[in-house]
Order: structure tokens, then C-alpha cells, then sequence
């Protein structure tokens, strides 16, 4: 038997944005077993959360991660307004439905960028990355800040969108989607990118559901799953179909995520086209009650759970936040033995991990 | 309110998330509560393909232990530990055991979700 190896994979690594180790034992260059060290960017917000008042709990959920900063906002006071129990105004699901799918394109351009970059393929990182610029642009002039967006509030949004930046939004969006979309047809087509992902790091459907898995990673393996299904926010008006994948390598979570770009900016398009005119919000009646609810939203890395109890009083009593990272981690375990070591940052990077998120 | 919640003991624990991984559902996560003198665990499973959500909610004792589910959904093992370094819920034969340090340090607080006087009113406001 060939000695085995010890190797740390992290903290720091060129494809990891965020911090975490995994200790990879490994035999003539085959990974055999895997253990994930977490914690070095625990912040204890779920604490946190419940010292404050209800309403600066958006600001710290916000904070969970950069992003995802704008669904987790959403997602703190969609769980907040089914706790109450209150419904917000239609215009204000049509400007989250908006916003969330700006963060969805953003995060999954990065992410492309992030392949790219790991594959070597630099040009295509920049390109995929300058494109996310625009998008970004249009989130700054929307909400007025660039990464936390912060536009969400209990019973509502706390900006509009008028009809001057309505017009620059679908304008750039569709040039945003015909240069995004020639980008990932050369992804899609490129022999050095099919050389390294097809084929790494498969899970199949029935491994995938048994670990948990959520988001692009668990559509990839050919699970039509996808909380914009539930129809919370506008979804239930667009037609939305999830985009699923077959193979479950890391070539397919690859194709998942380029197409969710395309059909991403397709959903703006559609609910700028179908916005009702309207409030954006609501005043929340009376305190908030004794009581508990659950809400998920799918986010750029797939289903983010929120679960909150309040105890009648201005604090909430338990605030619980599952991120999808933390749910697709365990799927590395299974993943990474018996692949290739040089495979090893391919795949990790195929999960789209946020430790931020993670860790909370 | 949860929908689709059924309250359990810690003895069928094993038992009833067994039927969720012989009818192919999705673990989704677990919620601990602290209630003063107990802990309230609770383990969300959604069916696939599909959206609908189911609860397993059960009430233990701070010094009580409890079966670890990760020897059938291997990705609850995160969550244990999670809940036992936050809660101080033991948890038995975890598939893997970070020893109350997964995500907390040597110097972090001990228990930091429990409700007690010392944690009231630190930090927020």
C-alpha cells in the first residue's frame, strides 16, 4: 500500500473566497478521505438576533453574507410577516421578485468568473466578471448601494423603481443577457473546460437527495427542486420552471448555473413587464405575537430556511438560519474520495461555497 | 404556526427519520429551542422531488442524550454538533465529532444560545 498524505486544503486558497479548511488524506495523488474544519468566520448572529428589536434584525441578516445579502434580507421579513401573520403589497413582491433575481444574476456571473479563473481560462473570468459590473450598476441605482443592498423591510420595500430607471434596467439587462449568453456558449463548448469538469465529482440523484443537497448542486444531478416553485414573492405569476441537469458532475452544476443566469434576467424582464402600480408598503398592526413560522427562498446558492418564534415581546425569542452552503458541505465527503487531487479545487468550487454564509 | 409537525420522544427518533430516508426525502435542517429547563429539537424533511416541508418535534432535558441521525442522513452531522457546541445537546455517535469546536473556538463562550442571565442584555442594544 502506497503511504498515505495529510494535506491541508485551505484556510487560504486560490479558489476559495472565504475561509475554510478541509484536511484531505490522500494515496498516489487519490484522495481517500476527507474532514472539514469550519470556524473561522463564526459571528453568532442567530445570538444576535435575538438581543435586538425585530427591525434591526434586517441589517444583521443582511450582514450573513455579501452575496446574498439582499435575499437574506428579504428572507428575515418574509418569515417575520408570516410570524405576524400580515401580506405585503403586490408591487412591493414584484420589486423583491426584481431584486433577488438581480442578486441571482450577479452571484452566478461571479461564480462563472470563479470557474473560469480556477480552470485558467483568465480571459473568460474577466469577461464574465465585467458583465457583472452592469449588473451591479443597475443594483446601485436601484437600491443604492452596490453589494448590501438593504431595501427590504417588514411589510414591504423601502425603494421604487420609477419608470426612468425601469428603462435603463431592461436595457441593460438585455445587453447584460446577449453578452452573458456568448460567454457561455464558449463555456459550454470549450474543450479544456469539458476536460476538467465532465465527469468530476458526480453525484447522482438518489446521493444527492439522501445528503441533502440544495440549490443548482442538487438540480444538477436531476432534482426539479426549487422554493420559487412554493410561488412566494411574484414566482407564482412568471411561469417559473426550475433548470435541471442530468449528469450531477461538476460540468453540469457548470450548465445549471449559466442557464439560471439567462433565465434569471428573463424573470426581471418578465416582472418589469407585469409589475402591478401600488404601495410598496404596509405598516405592520399591532406587537409582534407569540408565535412561530418557517420560510425558505431560494437564493443564488440554493434554499436558505429561516425560522423564527417570537415570544409576544419586541425581541424575538429563536431566529434559526440554515444557508445552503452549510447543507452542501457534507456532499463533499462523498464527492472528493477517490478523485483526482488535482480535481480536489474544481470540485469544492462546484458547490459555489459561501462560508460566510455558513457560519454565521 | 409549523404545519405538517409531529411530536415525538427521543426513543422513536431513529425510527421516524428512517421512514423519511425510506421514502427518499430531503433533510433540511433542525431548529433547537431552548425552553428553560428542556430543549426543544426540531428536524425538517421536504419529499423530492416537490416542496412540501414535514417536522419531527421532540422536548428533551439539558442533560439528556440524544441519537445522532447522521448514520442515515450524513449531512444532519452538522447540525448536531452545531447544536450541541451552541445548546449543549448531546448527541449520540455523531458520524463525525468536532468536540464542541466546529464552529466556536478554545475561548469562545460555553454554550452561547442557552437563555440565562449572564447572556441577557449583552450586546444588541
Amino acid at each position: 500500500m502506497a503511504p498515505r498524505t495529510i494535506a491541508p486544503f485551505g484556510p487560504q486558497h486560490p479558489v476559495l473566497p472565504e475561509p475554510i479548511q478541509l484536511k484531505i488524506t490522500y494515496e498516489n495523488e487519490k484522495v481517500v478521505d476527507v474532514v472539514p474544519a469550519l470556524g473561522y468566520g463564526h459571528r453568532g448572529i442567530e445570538k444576535a438576533c435575538e438581543l435586538n428589536e425585530y427591525p434591526k434584525n434586517i441589517h444583521l441578516c443582511e450582514r450573513i453574507c455579501g452575496i446574498c445579502s439582499c435575499m437574506h434580507g428579504i428572507s428575515y421579513c418574509e418569515v417575520v410577516e408570516r410570524l405576524w401573520p400580515m401580506e405585503v403589497p403586490p408591487r412591493a413582491k414584484y420589486l423583491r421578485t426584481i431584486w433577488s433575481e438581480m442578486s441571482r444574476t450577479h452571484s452566478h456571473l461571479l461564480w462563472l468568473g470563479l470557474l473560469a479563473d480556477a480552470l485558467g481560462f483568465e480571459s473568460m473570468f474577466m469577461q464574465f466578471w465585467r458583465i457583472r459590473e452592469k449588473v451591479l450598476d443597475l443594483l446601485e441605482m436601484t437600491c443604492g448601494s452596490r453589494v448590501t443592498q438593504s431595501v427590504s423591510v417588514v411589510g414591504g420595500v423601502r425603494r421604487d423603481i420609477d419608470d426612468e430607471q425601469k428603462k435603463i434596467c431592461i436595457r441593460t439587462l438585455q445587453e447584460v443577457r446577449q453578452e452573458a449568453e456568448a460567454l457561455i456558449n464558449v463555456l459550454a463548448t470549450d474543450p479544456t473546460v469539458k476536460a476538467r469538469t465532465v465527469g468530476k465529482g458526480v453525484l447522482t440523484k438518489e446521493q444527492a437527495i439522501l445528503l441533502g443537497n440544495n440549490g443548482p448542486h442538487l438540480r444538477a444531478s436531476g432534482v426539479k427542486e426549487d422554493c420559487r416553485m412554493l410561488g412566494m414573492q411574484a414566482y407564482g405569476e412568471l411561469g417559473f420552471e426550475p433548470v435541471v441537469e442530468t449528469d450531477g458532475d461538476c460540468y453540469a452544476r457548470a450548465l445549471v448555473r449559466a442557464r439560471e443566469t439567462l433565465q434569471a434576467i428573463d424573470l426581471q424582464l418578465e416582472a418589469f413587464s407585469k409589475m402591478p402600480e401600488g404601495e410598496i408598503y404596509v405598516r405592520p398592526k399591532g406587537s409582534p405575537p407569540a408565535n412561530e413560522a418557517v420560510y425558505r427562498c431560494e437564493q443564488a446558492r440554493g434554499e436558505v430556511f429561516y425560522y423564527a418564534k417570537g415570544n409576544g415581546t419586541r425581541k424575538l425569542e429563536r431566529l434559526r438560519v440554515r444557508t445552503p452552503t452549510f447543507a452542501n458541505i457534507p456532499s463533499l465527503l462523498v464527492m472528493l474520495p477517490g478523485s483526482e487531487l488535482a480535481d480536489v479545487p474544481i470540485i469544492v468550487l462546484s458547490i459555489d461555497p459561501c462560508i460566510s454564509c455558513t457560519e454565521r | 404556526m409549523i404545519e405538517n409537525l409531529k411530536e415525538i420522544s427521543k426513543d422513536t427518533l431513529l425510527q421516524e427519520v428512517q421512514k423519511f430516508a425510506d421514502a427518499k426525502a430531503r433533510f433540511v435542517t433542525t431548529v433547537c429551542s431552548d425552553l428553560g429547563d428542556k430543549l426543544e429539537v426540531t428536524y425538517y424533511f421536504n419529499y423530492s422531488p416537490g416542496v412540501d416541508m414535514v417536522a419531527l418535534r421532540m422536548v428533551v432535558g439539558k442533560d439528556e442524550e440524544v441519537p445522532s441521525i447522521s448514520g442515515i442522513y450524513l449531512t444532519a452531522v452538522l447540525s448536531e454538533n452545531e447544536m450541541f457546541e451552541q445548546f449543549g445537546l448531546k448527541v449520540k455517535d455523531m458520524a463525525i465529532d468536532f468536540g464542541g469546536l466546529m464552529l466556536l473556538g478554545k475561548d469562545s463562550p460555553v454554550k452561547p444560545m442557552v437563555k440565562d442571565d449572564a447572556a441577557a442584555g449583552k450586546g444588541g442594544e
